[in-house]
């Protein structure tokens, strides 16, 4: 099983940058997972579906951290995205990718989590309603409003910049 | 399958944006989509910003790992944990030989009373307990039996505390020898793999009674009393507070008994 978890890490470390917007921290989240998941491994009995009892070790782990912090990550500034994206800016679509991350982290938590997750990370709506400890009708609308919103947003000044990645 | 076209849902979209689909679903919506230059403008705008999100984040995943999140390494950590009770344990029983040497049988007379029940009691723990396969001589299989055949060889009875409340599973136990005589010792662990010890032998002298005393040996804690001229030791590594709450609950149970 200790193969199909290592192949998570890189997926698990891509999330939580993207949560938390700091790689420290990010990385910090990640290793608490992997220790916790060890922890729990004599729990499951058959390898299915290691990645999403992961990412919901992984949520979990966050929630809790959040609630006894009392900075909350989402009143923090946004941060420079220098920082964590720098390595694109000179390529030609960076500004796009500015732009949505910058949307993106503009959107509520729970709607943030839920594009994450169902975009990037690639989990199933099923799967995302387990980790995030949901149903899946709340799951759908989550994504619904956030698309939403983030469409809205793209409706200005970028508009053929989307366009040209498509 | 052979159902006419269903209505297209603001969750079928998604599913199309998405992937997660199945061929002929897909099919339907794309007849769908080029009806609907609204609807057809807005699954765009989807794809394309979920590509860009992608393509965003991309690198996260992309970067070397940290020492930190190398899976090997936090086995090997993890491994090292579990062994650290023992390695503890060494260096007390490291500390007690200084002891020795130093200052506990300075002028050639040895600690009588608790404090030579306390120090049995670590030397018992620093030796038995610390064993990780052979801790005990009789397992917790034969509770009854060990139970029966101690109280003959202490002449007095004596059973292993039920300790589960707390976390602590019963392993067994063993005859130990003591200078007043035979002595039971009783070893528990935890589930993390954590041992405790109590360790019982009768007093030289009378039937006096004590309070509950706090017993430190080097990284070790625990308790020790007198009850009735039985006496008795509870030892662990560390957490004091929890040993001599245990204690009490021990010495409450063992007065239960009669």
């Amino acid at each position: 099983m200790l193969p199909q978890i290592e192949a998570c890490i890189p997926a698990l470390r891509r999330y939580a940058a993207a949560l938390l917007r700091s790689r420290q921290d990010a990385d910090d989240l990640v290793h608490d997972c992997l220790v916790r998941a060890l922890d729990k491994l004599h729990t499951r009995r058959d390898d299915g579906d290691i990645r999403a009892w992961l990412f919901a070790i992984m949520h979990n782990l966050f929630i809790s951290q959040r609630r006894r912090s009392v900075v909350r990550p989402d009143s923090a500034p946004l941060g420079e995205q220098a920082e964590i994206f720098g390595v694109r800016a000179d390529q030609e679509s960076s500004l796009l990718y500015r732009e949505v991350v910058r949307e993106l982290n503009g959107l509520p938590e729970e709607q943030r989590q839920v594009i994450l997750l169902v975009s990037v990370e690639d989990l199933s709506y099923t799967e995302v309603a387990r980790v995030l400890g949901i149903p899946v009708g709340t799951v759908m609308s989550r994504l619904s409003r956030g698309r939403e919103r983030l469409r809205r947003a793209a409706q200005e000044p970028v508009r053929s910049g989307l366009r040209r990645v498509k | 399958m052979n159902q006419p076209v269903r209505p297209i849902s603001e969750e079928d979209l998604h599913a199309f944006v998405d992937g997660q689909i199945d061929a002929e679903r897909r099919r339907e919506i794309e007849i769908y989509l080029r009806e609907r230059p609204d609807a057809a403008e807005r699954v765009a705008t989807d794809i394309a910003q979920r590509a860009a999100l992608r393509e965003a984040f991309a690198l996260h995943a992309q970067q070397p790992l940290p020492p930190q999140l190398n899976l090997t390494r936090l086995v090997e950590q993890r491994l090292a944990r579990r062994r650290a009770p023992w390695r503890t344990a060494a260096m007390v029983l490291l500390t007690l030989g200084l002891g020795v040497g130093g200052g506990w049988w300075a002028g050639s007379r040895q600690p009588t009373g608790i404090s030579a029940l306390a120090r049995e009691a670590a030397m018992n723990f620093a030796v038995y307990a610390v064993d990780p396969r052979r801790p005990v001589e009789i397992s917790v299989a034969h509770r009854e039996e060990m139970a029966h055949w101690l109280s003959r060889r202490l002449d007095h009875p004596v059973a292993p505390p039920d300790l589960s409340a707390a976390g602590y599973e019963l392993l067994g136990g063993r005859l130990s020898a003591s200078p007043h005589g035979a002595a039971a010792l009783f070893v528990y662990q935890d589930a993390a793999g954590r041992r405790l010890i109590i360790y019982v032998r009768p007093m030289a002298t009378g039937r006096e009674t004590t309070a509950i005393q706090p017993i430190e040996a080097g990284k070790l804690d625990g308790c020790a009393w007198i009850d009735q001229g039985i006496g008795y030791s509870l030892v662990a590594a560390g957490d004091y507070p929890k040993l001599l709450e245990l204690s009490r609950h021990v010495r409450q149970e063992v007065r239960a008994r009669g």
